[in-house]
């Protein structure tokens, strides 16, 4: 074939364009660690890719839930545990206070204490998320203190009114999956979340029931007293239901976290999968690449100086 | 004698021919010429015929019409592809779907993650529905959808305005183009009437020729005269050295520039290079993109607003869109919104203002298939547009490279055949200085021989 002399040199430009766009793509690869970076370099990749950072992004969200659920389920658990041990010492003060042994002044005494229990309660039951600053027992209707109450004259709660609501949220925690860790103040219906405080199916009401205690105590009516004592047992079992309750949620959203990161890690290796790129197979290649490249230089460089000219004298 | 001085003579014009091809080794679009040489006519004497030397016929230029034409083909070809690549790249560019790896592994940077990030906030939203940060970050999180809807648009409409800047521009050179060629049949067709070919205006022609390949596809005929006819879309532009017609861009409607004759008004059907490849880029590729972008948004727009509408802020008011506009170029998040985001509605019920059901559903349309999106999610749509794009564009790089390789190889074989080899232009220079030499030795010899007669008298 006649080669004329340009066709040397536009051939070699071409090839020097071609090998140092190869090098420039692969040196690309190398430096970000990304086989694709635009979708025209690998259409189905990209297209995989972002459906799964997508689906990643719905992970890493749901995890945060998962956490604002468990400190929410950990600050609900305080206030169980701190009722439970109110429940408990009701019961003992009405078992004392029935007893025959039990003196006036010591029926004055535990209904002093139970008083100040009534207090407790109720601040309890207003207790605020820390994070966000709704009220943990107020249902759904978290805009107004959930707990509101009537003094005598001499300042003692006579009655606590729920302002309340038996709803509560519900949280996405995985695709398609949702979990509540609220607990209403009071649920006075036959279904939904069991309420805290006052509750249908439980026959629970404990600031009733310490009220009602108080006015026994403080009128002096044993028998009365020892069937108020009773009454203890349901708000013991409530207590005791959403405690065991509080630990199940908690046991699910650890799950659910768990799941989610595992999830993330195979999003993470199936995303690199798709648009990563293998560093060892790219520095090898980028070296060919390289290679190529100079021995295109060299063999062009000695092919141009050679011709009929040096050996004309 | 004079045998030799036209030897002489003949070898010279051989040498200039030479010279001539070592001086155009780079032209582009030189044609290597030759010097035809062939014997003189003999002397007719009673021994026989003898010979009278040489003489140079004429300069031929070594061509093949059928590789030139080969080349303008592929330049139509190559063109259109390139003007559909330069596009579809610009088009890549603005939806700015651009994978990093970060910190929280790879992730793209436009608008799809946006999106992904949007549903977060709702969800986020959802999980803490009075939390003031939350229906801020929900804020900032959909005006960044709608900024980059905007933006999105905005570049598209850019494009658009720079392809239809760009088409005029190609028309422009192709009637420089179309200009030349008749001016170059005038000048070609009074330069060989009195015998001879005007092999430099033939090249300047033929790479006329090719350069306005490179912008539209055209067919072209030669005549009896020696004339390149050339036809656009079935409009005869130059007769003979006639330009009977130019191109312009016109107004289809709704800025939709087209090409017409500039006189005669009559629409032409392009059928190749660039100038066909940016139309096709611009109201294939581009309208369609533009089209889903819009879809998405006005879906968007929709689907959120429907949700949010139902709901109620812990305010207990309701009704209010959450998103303004109908399009991805109109799109804002509602101005009373973005002021005051308790405003949201992410409650269910007027009484319950801690209720996040409706902010719930805000956050599940992310997940949801949209039936005005053919039954995909929006990411899922968002994505098969990227990847529509994406399969669009590969696929005009593979066509480039392929167009390319074909240009490539037919460059090569025309250069196999017109091109200039300087070892052998040398050669024939080395040829036609020994014959030069040789003949001017006949000459000497000659006059030696003379002199040697004119001598005998002394």
């Amino acid at each position: 074939m006649r080669v004329a002399n340009n066709t040397y040199t536009e051939q070699m430009l071409q090839q020097f364009n071609s090998l140092k766009a190869s090098q420039y793509s692969l040196q690309q690869r190398a430096s970000t660690g990304l086989r694709v970076q635009v979708a025209s370099d690998d259409p189905t990749a990209m297209a995989e890719t972002l459906a799964l950072a997508s689906k990643k992004t719905a992970n890493t969200q749901w995890t945060q839930n998962i956490g604002t659920l468990t400190d929410r389920a950990n600050q609900i658990y305080t206030v169980l545990q701190s009722l439970q041990s109110k429940v408990s010492r009701a019961g003992e003060v009405a078992t004392a206070a029935a007893t025959a042994t039990a003196s006036p002044s010591d029926l004055i005494n535990h209904a002093n204490e139970i008083n100040a229990m009534i207090e407790d309660a109720v601040k309890l039951g207003n207790t605020k998320d820390s994070a966000v600053g709704n009220f943990l027992f107020g249902g759904t209707a978290s805009g107004a203190t959930p707990f509101s109450v009537t003094r005598n004259s001499a300042g003692d709660i006579t009655a606590v009114t729920y302002d309340g609501n038996a709803s509560v949220n519900q949280t996405e925690v995985g695709d398609g999956q949702t979990m509540s860790v609220d607990v209403p103040g009071v649920n006075t219906g036959s279904s939904g979340a069991r309420g805290l405080f006052q509750d249908s199916q439980s026959g629970a009401d404990f600031l009733n029931h310490l009220i009602t205690l108080r006015d026994d105590l403080l009128a002096g009516n044993k028998t009365a007293v020892a069937t108020d004592n009773t009454n203890f047992k349901g708000d013991e079992n409530n207590l005791a239901y959403q405690i065991a309750n509080n630990g199940v949620v908690q046991n699910r959203l650890k799950t659910a976290e768990a799941f989610l990161s595992d999830h993330s890690a195979a999003l993470d290796k199936a995303i690199t999968s798709q648009s990563g790129a293998d560093l060892a197979d790219t520095i090898v290649a980028l070296s060919e690449a390289q290679n190529g490249y100079q021995a295109a230089l060299q063999s062009s460089v000695k092919v141009m100086q050679l011709s009929i000219l040096n050996y004309i004298s | 004698m004079d045998m030799a001085k036209r030897s002489m003579q003949t070898q010279m014009a051989g040498m200039q021919v030479t010279g001539q091809n070592i001086a155009n080794v780079n032209t582009p679009g030189y044609s290597r010429q030759r010097a035809v040489i062939t014997e003189s006519l003999p002397t007719n004497t009673t021994l026989g015929q003898i010979g009278s030397g040489t003489q140079v016929n004429r300069i031929e230029q070594i061509v093949s019409d059928l590789l030139n034409g080969q080349i303008q083909s592929n330049g139509s070809s190559l063109g259109f592809q390139q003007g559909r690549q330069s596009a579809l790249q610009s088009m890549q560019d603005a939806l700015g779907e651009i994978l990093t790896n970060g910190a929280n592994g790879t992730n793209s940077s436009g608008l799809s993650s946006q999106l992904s990030d949007l549903f977060s906030a709702f969800q986020a939203v959802a999980t803490s529905p009075n939390s003031t940060s939350a229906r801020q970050a929900l804020i900032g999180a959909a005006q960044t959808v709608a900024t980059s809807f905007n933006q999105i648009n905005g570049k598209f409409s850019d494009l658009k305005t720079a392809l239809n800047t760009s088409l005029g521009n190609d028309v422009k050179s192709a009637n420089d183009l179309l200009t030349s060629i008749a001016d170059l049949n005038k000048e070609i067709y009074d330069a060989e009437v009195s015998g001879g070919t005007a092999n430099n205006l033939r090249d300047q022609r033929e790479q006329a020729l090719e350069n306005l390949s490179k912008l539209v596809g055209f067919t072209a005929s030669k005549d009896s005269s020696g004339y390149v006819n050339v036809s656009i879309g079935g409009q005869a532009l130059v007769t003979g050295r006639q330009l009977n017609d130019t191109l312009k861009t016109y107004d289809a409607g709704g800025g939709q520039m087209l090409v017409q004759t500039a006189t005669g008004g009559v629409n032409v059907t392009l059928t190749g290079g660039s100038m066909q490849g940016t139309i096709d880029a611009r109201d294939n590729d581009l309208a369609t993109m533009q089209t889903k972008l819009d879809s998405l948004a006005s879906n968007l727009i929709s689907a959120v607003n429907t949700v949010h509408g139902s709901g109620f802020s812990p305010g207990g008011t309701t009704g209010t869109n959450f998103f303004s506009g109908t399009s991805a170029g109109t799109i804002t998040v509602n101005s009373a919104l973005a002021n005051n985001p308790s405003l949201i509605q992410t409650s269910g019920s007027a009484t319950a203002s801690g209720d996040n059901s409706v902010a719930l559903q805000l956050a599940q349309l992310g997940s949801a298939a949209q039936a005005g999106l053919g039954s995909q999610t929006f990411g899922d749509y968002f994505g098969a547009a990227v990847t529509s794009l994406g399969t669009a564009l590969s696929d005009a790089n593979t066509r480039v490279e392929n167009e390319k390789a074909v240009s490539n190889l037919l460059t090569n074989q025309r250069g196999a055949v017109s091109g200039v080899n300087l070892d052998e232009e040398m050669s024939n220079l080395i040829t036609f200085q020994r014959s030069y030499t040789a003949s001017a030795e006949l000459l000497k010899t000659i006059d030696e021989m003379i002199q040697t007669t004119l001598g005998m008298k002394r």
